[in-house]
């Protein structure tokens, strides 16, 4: 079940030179820290003149689904939502 | 008459779609889908409308346009989610820019598929196979949206052969028509099946004497203009069968509009007043972003009771801005009965116009200056995002008229 959260969160993102990619590794949500596993989907979105990078990914216990929204004008991270996989 | 000849030219029409796209990309994004009964829908109520669904979704007959109800009925299991249109447009965006990497003949249909012409291709003209080619692109694919993402691919002499081939194997086909193997396919299919032709339009090849798609190409031409569509339509399902192009036309902007599905259904005209301020305010925005002016509105209702509400006006008065928008909408909003609750509404603007040259009016630079005021609030709400500054109807309203992924025209994206 998809669950709308919007809450500040911690993130540790790592920044691969040779990939040439930034992707977040660590969530702590919570006073729990989720070690990411697979990326789902990247992608941006402008606020007016504001882009966010949104991504999309899952633990690494496959076990849940998080989407995390960095505003690039401040570099927070907002926890926008979580899924369990399951309907509801 | 003699019968105008299959094309037998070498098929260079390629028509590529994303499977199940907006389903699809969800289950990309979030891994904990994949294989599972998705469906998209406009709201995740009971009777939000499903959009689009995954295809194990559609295995269970959870298709387009059942409500989540029904879908729910179907399969308890059935995960619903709300689109996600931002999302959408951005894969479009990847998937148009895998596509220009081969020729820059590439036509958007819709945010999930598009017609590429290789024609001019000089890949193609050294002899590369366009089977090839379509590989290349599904990996390509693969490699920009996602590993879970696939795509149809259908070649052609023409657009609709392309697309019909681009169906035959769902999901994740490639197939070509051409006039060798034409008539072979058509004798597999029925005439639903052919891209254009629905059930009514059945009927009536029906009411001709024409069952099946063999029947279709080979009856005669009067009988399809003179008895069957009845207009010019029937001389160009003579040609398009054969596999002759004569839908290579892209049309230019004629109108802008917006709809919007009541969530809440209601009869209050006041409710409806402020609906139609914010549709019109993003009816405004598309249209001075395209740079036009229109002088022509058209405002529509629908109404729980099946029945249906309709107004247009031409104007004298050039309309430009959300204010021009909504008073002329408002005053058709004025002369309609409502007999029942509203369901859907919406507004659009016609009679289009390039803003340059601009006519310049008696009150420009004064407090009646509706074209300045409008583009100084474009230009905050460019800034700040949208509807950082709204008329004072809207206040309020953020969160009411979500945005939607339009069916057909990406002109916009």
């Amino acid at each position: 079940m998809r669950e709308t959260i919007n809450e500040a969160v911690s993130v540790v993102m790592y920044y691969s030179a040779k990939k040439r990619e930034a992707l977040p590794c660590l969530i702590r949500w919570q006073n729990k820290d989720y070690a990411v596993g697979k990326l789902g989907y990247h992608h941006k979105v402008k606020v007016g003149d504001t882009l966010h990078h949104i991504f999309e990914l899952v633990d690494k216990e496959n076990s849940l689904y998080f989407r995390l929204n960095l505003d690039s004008s401040n570099l927070h991270w907002t926890l926008e939502a979580i899924h369990d996989g399951l309907p509801s | 008459m003699t019968d105008f000849p299959l094309n037998y030219n070498r098929p260079l029409i390629m028509h590529i779609d994303l499977n199940s796209c907006f389903a699809i990309i969800e289950q990309q994004a979030n891994p904990l889908l994949r294989h599972k009964p998705v469906a998209i829908a406009a709201y995740d109520t009971p009777r939000g409308a499903v959009i689009a669904s995954s295809y194990e979704a559609k295995a269970l007959g959870i298709k387009l346009g059942v409500n989540v109800r029904e879908a729910r009925l179907l399969c308890r299991d059935v995960i619903v989610m709300m689109p996600d249109p931002d999302k959408y447009f951005d894969a479009h965006k990847r998937f148009k820019k895998v596509l220009l990497n081969y020729t820059d003949t590439v036509t958007p249909k819709s945010v999930d598929e598009f017609v590429i012409d290789f024609r001019g291709s000089l890949a193609i003209q050294r002899g590369k196979s366009l089977v090839d080619v379509g590989h290349e692109i599904k990996a390509d694919v693969k490699a920009a949206l996602g590993e879970y993402v696939t795509v149809n691919v259908g070649i052609g002499p023409n657009r609709f052969l392309a697309k019909l081939a681009a169906g035959l194997h769902k999901p994740d086909g490639l197939d070509i028509i051409d006039g060798n193997n034409l008539e072979e396919i058509y004798s597999q299919l029925t005439l639903v099946d052919l891209p254009g032709i629905n059930v009514r339009y059945e009927a009536r090849l029906n009411a001709g004497g024409i069952f099946t798609p063999l029947h279709f190409l080979h009856a005669p031409l009067p009988l399809l203009k003179k008895r069957v569509f009845k207009s010019i339509n029937g001389y160009y399902w003579y040609l398009r069968l054969r596999g002759h192009e004569i839908d290579g036309v892209d049309f230019g902007r004629k109108s802008y509009g917006q709809q919007y599905a009541l969530g809440d259904k209601t009869t209050d005209r006041e409710k409806l007043s402020r609906l139609l301020m914010k549709l019109c305010e993003k009816t405004g925005r598309r249209l001075r972003a395209g740079n036009y002016i229109a002088t022509g509105i058209y405002l529509w209702l629908s109404f729980e009771n099946r029945t249906y509400w309709a107004k247009g006006k031409d104007t004298k008065a050039d309309i430009y801005s959300t204010q021009d928008i909504y008073l002329h909408a408002q005053r058709l909003l004025n002369q309609a009965l409502i007999p029942a609750r509203v369901t859907n509404m919406g507004v659009t603007v016609y009679k289009l116009k390039p803003t340059t040259p601009e006519q310049l009016g008696l009150f420009d630079g004064t407090r009646l200056d509706t074209k300045s005021l409008a583009r100084a609030a474009d230009l905050v709400n460019d800034k700040y995002g949208e509807f950082t500054i709204v008329p004072a109807t809207m206040a309020n309203m953020q969160d009411v008229i979500l945005k939607r992924v339009a069916f057909g025209s990406v002109r916009d994206l």
